[in-house]
């Protein structure tokens, strides 16, 4: 599935970095080619740096963790009372992932697919959405008849589609535009 | 803190930090954080379709309340 969450900041005409001459990665490849560690680790700590001066000016405690997941940065911001920065449906800390990615392409001049959490947000809202792929995957399987999914963000997408492909028999597809796209999920 | 919140994100992804003045009005109606930047950077405090202007507010939006306004003052602009 091709569900990555592709929402990267900036979309300019030319591309910011080339891929390695010869391989041409797919778009699962990531923005940059193939995953270089380095890179991504100074992703981190260039997000971290960002994340870490808005938590001192707004007063807010909360301590970073930074990994490297898959080919993409991961930062964690953990504390105690961080719902402010979650937002209704996690709004606020999407458009924090998205100032934060900015913010990395500035430093590092290529596209950051950076994924962010605050307070396990997405942590817990990518099991729930395992459960509801794999639940509608046994359905659809048991049935035969196709389900349509609420329509969800990339991020959410992704999860449903991998939760959905470990299910055999079934095959998940997306459709519509967003922020109407939703997840099919048919007899394979 | 509302505009030293505001300032530090917008000076993290400009290409001309030293540019970008925020000022926090308070009007009858509410309060407003001004925002001015280098002009070659309102683009990208804007972004495309609005996403990075969107965002800030956002953000703004959790850290102060719902009543504060974000704008983005261009510079050219005749007031």
């Amino acid at each position: 599935m091709t569900d990555e969450p592709q929402d990267a900041p900036v979309e300019t005409a030319e591309p910011i970095a080339d891929p390695p001459v010869g391989r041409r990665p797919g778009r699962e490849g990531g923005a940059h080619g193939e995953s270089d560690v380095g890179l991504l680790e100074r992703e981190g700590d260039i997000a971290a740096d960002y994340l870490e001066g808005l938590l001192d000016i707004a007063d807010l405690d909360g301590d970073i963790d930074i990994d490297v997941e898959g080919n993409r940065a991961a930062v964690s911001i953990v504390g105690a009372d961080l719902s402010s920065l979650v937002g209704a449906e996690g709004a606020t800390l999407e458009a924090l992932q998205e100032l934060t990615r900015l913010a990395v392409h500035r430093e590092t001049g290529v596209r950051s697919r950076l994924m962010l959490d605050i307070g396990g947000h997405r942590a817990r809202r990518r099991e729930e959405l395992t459960i509801l792929g794999t639940r509608t995957a046994e359905a659809v399987r048991d049935s035969t008849e196709p389900v349509r999914l609420d329509p969800m963000t990339p991020f959410e997408r992704k999860v449903v589609h991998d939760a959905v492909s470990a299910v055999d028999g079934v095959l998940s597809e997306s459709e519509g535009e967003e922020p109407q796209r939703r997840i099919v999920v048919r007899p394979a | 803190m509302l505009e030293d919140a505001l300032d530090h994100l917008v000076r993290g992804i400009v290409d001309h930090p030293d540019d970008v003045q925020v000022d926090l009005r308070t009007l009858r109606r509410g309060q407003v954080l001004e925002v001015r930047v280098h002009p070659d950077d309102l683009g990208k405090v804007i972004g495309r379709a609005g996403r990075t202007a969107k965002a800030l507010r956002t953000v703004m939006s959790a850290l102060g309340g719902r009543g504060i306004r974000v704008d983005l003052v261009d510079v050219d602009e005749v007031r």
